[in-house]
């Protein structure tokens, strides 16, 4: 059979139905008869048969496609449509092969009966052809687990599921948003069975079915016995895996070092770094956050050793808000003293490794923001908080020369320092403070944390009103330039149809013109034959007309 | 009536089957020594001779019959072919003529009766195609269905053509062992469909629902048991 080509539609059905036939027909016409049908079955357009005229080739036609469509899935057979036919048996074999030829006919059909049908004819021999009706190849029957619990973890993960189409049904009463609103994509596998996250490891059955190991170990020991062809997933090394990026101790100092040495510059950290640059920002929002309040450990003196290895740019990470550290002093002072020029950055690596993530965050953000905006948002927080809590104004108030001292002693040291030395002064200053007054100290840093983490939202805040403004400006812009354009266009357009009237007009007047100069011609003409003495024009249409015509005119 | 005109100034031609392919259909009933020899094909005949006696030879061995079947084989094929050849010379007007041709066999195991309209003027029509579209239509695996139906189409035709070419004087084909015969002869030979009825501006070429079980093909097959009776009483009605 030929190769089947896109499909196109006919839709000049009576019923509106539609069918499909392939591309290359797209000739046919119900109320015609195209010059393919003429050209290919000549007999019946040559006049040289009583018995075989356009008009019964188009009852032919009209009828086998009309008999081939009362049911589309099956095929037509010659046999059957010649009984209903009168006629020689060999034109309406022509003619239902060529619509068969064509795909006006048995186009639907499957492959395989024409394959059957194909196998019969070179055969010719006995033939014992079997069709299974096995569903098609694309058709996956999924095993689910627990039908009923199952099916939300399904759907969650089923491209396969889509893919198993007719076979998948819905339980009665579930709704749309049961079944597809919490699809948002795989942040974590949902389980089939309890419909939580698998945090700790999940197990996936060939058919995509997840299941939590809670429920999994409970349904082994349970009744319904499966476990056969479920694979584990350890959660943390396939979300590992799937962020694609674990980061090693050394890239995390790396990156640090980076920040501390490149400044904002985030391209060239990532470049350092050789990663990302979301995945580097990532990281530093990601660095566990308080971990090591209170609780200092090995850890921290490792990254102390390490970072001192690491070089002078690092020092600084030791200053913690709950460690009193001898070095702390010499740490700060350390840079200066190797001759490096203050960097605007440095306080804040420092901050951050001090008390992890949430004041790198707060930096970086606040330096995302601008200066002004974080410090304004600084203030803003540190009122509201006083307000909020009248102790936590005694504490801002009593640390206020020393967040003064700091201010000056960072501004002197790093010149334009502007808001993060709010919140440095404010995260440095503890350590000295807590020196003296350990029993303060921690609901002194509860507050500053809070500060903190305000100012930092504070200046997010800020941030991304910013870039919503800026991006309101550039829509607004560019909805401008679009305006001007497409006004641009009909400005043109106008002149066009300027022009075209103008044109008009000018072989409208040529047009008059003629038409009086044949008036005159047929007047001088009938004058002559007039003279001539020829009595009348034998065409009484000629005088006639013309009147008519001059009176339009 | 242009197609009247059309059909009067069409040539007259040389006689010759009325299909694309001039093959005729022989016809062969054999009876030696009490041995049968039943067959049928189409022979073309435009190939010389000396091929129907190797033709005969090379049968007869195929099927392990007594070389004695030989000569007879070769003789009623001459026959038959020198029939046709006497016919062969004469003018055959080729007037558009749709006859009903009617089939009504036993090959083996299958019992097939079927009627359809067939054009004689339709130089191009091809009963071989007509019978394989048939048994793919049908499912019919039997690989003898099909050439059976196309010599039977072929036999009709060759008959129809004959009293065509000579409707003074009767024309005497070989009836032995055909079974169509006698419905073509009495029905079908001669028995045209009135076109300007049938094709005229007014009429549909839709056939009456009514009738469409008798233009429809019947299809039976038979067990061994019914097979072994008809071919029982058929040798006994030919004795």
């Amino acid at each position: 059979m030929e190769q089947k080509s896109p499909e196109g539609l006919v839709s000049t059905d009576p019923d509106r139905e539609l069918y499909t036939i392939p591309n290359r027909s797209s000739w046919f016409q119900w109320d015609e008869i195209h010059e393919t049908e003429k050209r290919e079955l000549g007999e019946f357009f040559d006049g040289s048969s009583f018995s075989r005229n356009p008009r019964v080739y188009k009852e032919y036609r009209d009828f086998i496609i009309n008999k081939y469509r009362e049911d589309a899935s099956r095929r037509l057979t010659f046999t059957e449509v010649r009984r209903s036919l009168v006629g020689d048996v060999g034109s309406i074999h022509r003619v239902f092969l060529f619509l068969d030829r064509w795909g006006l006919i048995n186009f639907s059909t499957s492959d395989g009966d024409r394959a059957a049908a194909a196998g019969i004819d070179s055969g010719g021999g006995a033939f014992s052809v079997a069709l299974e009706d096995g569903p098609p190849s694309t058709v996956k029957v999924v095993p689910s687990p627990n039908s009923s619990k199952g099916l939300s973890a399904q759907l969650a993960f089923g491209s396969k599921v889509v893919e198993a189409g007719s076979s998948f049904r819905l339980p009665p009463l579930t709704s749309y948003s049961d079944v597809f609103s919490q699809q948002t994509p795989l942040a974590g596998r949902v389980c089939g069975d309890c419909g939580e996250e698998c945090i700790s490891g999940y197990y996936e059955s060939q058919s995509g079915i997840v299941i939590c190991v809670k429920c999994f170990e409970n349904e082994r020991s349970g009744p319904g016995k499966r476990g056969e062809g479920y694979k584990f997933y350890d959660q943390k090394i396939d979300s590992a895996k799937h962020l694609a990026n674990q980061w090693t101790d050394r890239e995390t100092l790396s990156l640090l070092e980076a920040i501390v040495s490149k400044g904002p510059d985030w391209d060239l950290i990532a470049n350092h770094v050789r990663r990302s640059r979301l995945d580097c920002i990532g990281k530093l929002i990601q660095l566990p956050f308080g971990e090591h309040m209170g609780t200092h450990g090995g850890k921290f003196d490792q990254r102390n050793s390490m970072s001192q290895q690491g070089g002078e740019s690092v020092k600084c990470t030791l200053p913690d808000m709950f460690q009193q550290e001898s070095g702390h002093e010499s740490d700060d002072i350390a840079p200066e003293s190797t001759g490096e020029p203050p960097r605007k950055r440095k306080p804040f690596p420092s901050l951050g490794d001090a008390s992890d993530s949430l004041v790198e965050q707060v930096a970086s953000l606040s330096a995302l923001a601008g200066p002004h905006v974080a410090s304004a948002a600084a203030e803003a927080v540190i009122s509201a908080l006083c307000e909020e809590h009248p102790f936590a104004k005694k504490v801002f108030t009593l640390g206020d020369d020393e967040i003064q001292d700091s201010d000056i002693y960072f501004a002197s040291k790093c010149g334009p320092m502007s808001d993060l030395k709010v919140e440095d002064g404010e995260n440095d200053e503890p350590s000295d403070e807590l020196e003296c007054k350990t029993g303060r100290s921690f609901s002194h840093s509860m507050f500053r944390i809070n500060a903190a983490t305000a100012t930092a939202f504070g200046a997010v805040a800020a941030r991304a009103r910013l870039l919503a403004d800026q991006e309101e400006r550039q829509i607004e812009c560019l909805m401008a330039s679009i305006i001007d354009l497409q006004i641009k266009k009909m400005l043109h357009k106008m002149k066009h149809f300027g022009e075209l009237e103008s044109i008009m007009e000018e072989q409208y007047a040529q047009i008059q013109q003629l038409k009086e100069d044949i008036l005159q011609e047929w007047i001088d003409i009938s004058q002559r034959a007039l003279s001539a003495g020829i009595p009348r024009w034998k065409d009484h249409g000629l005088p006639k007309s013309l009147p008519n015509r001059s009176s339009i005119t | 009536m242009r197609y009247l005109q059309s059909n009067a100034s069409r040539a007259p031609i040389k006689f010759r089957m009325p299909t694309s392919e001039n093959l005729v259909p022989i016809r062969l009933d054999i009876e030696v020594d009490g041995q049968r020899f039943k067959d049928a094909f189409t022979w073309n005949p435009s190939d010389p001779d000396s091929e129907v006696i190797s033709f005969a030879k090379r049968t007869i061995k195929d099927l392990k019959l007594p070389p004695t079947f030989i000569t007879h084989v070769a003789q009623s094929i001459q026959t038959q072919l020198a029939e046709f050849r006497s016919l062969e010379g004469q003018v055959m007007y080729c007037t558009e003529k749709i006859v009903v041709l009617k089939i009504d066999l036993r090959v083996n195991n299958t019992v097939i009766r079927d009627q359809f309209q067939w054009d004689l003027s339709n130089l191009d029509s091809d009963p071989e195609e007509f019978a394989r579209t048939f048994c793919r239509d049908l499912n019919i695996s039997d690989p003898e269905v099909g050439p059976a139906i196309a010599v039977a189409i072929r036999e009709q035709l060759y008959e129809m053509a004959a009293q065509n070419v000579t409707s003074a004087r009767e024309i005497r084909v070989a009836k032995k062992g055909r079974r169509v015969d006698q419905i073509s002869n009495s029905k079908g030979a001669g028995n045209g469909l009135d076109l300007s009825k049938s094709f005229g501006s007014k009429a549909s070429v839709i056939r009456k629902r009514k009738d469409w079980h008798l233009y429809g093909p019947m299809v039976d097959s038979l067990t061994n048991e019914e097979v072994g009776n008809i071919e029982a009483k058929e040798d006994r009605r030919s004795q």
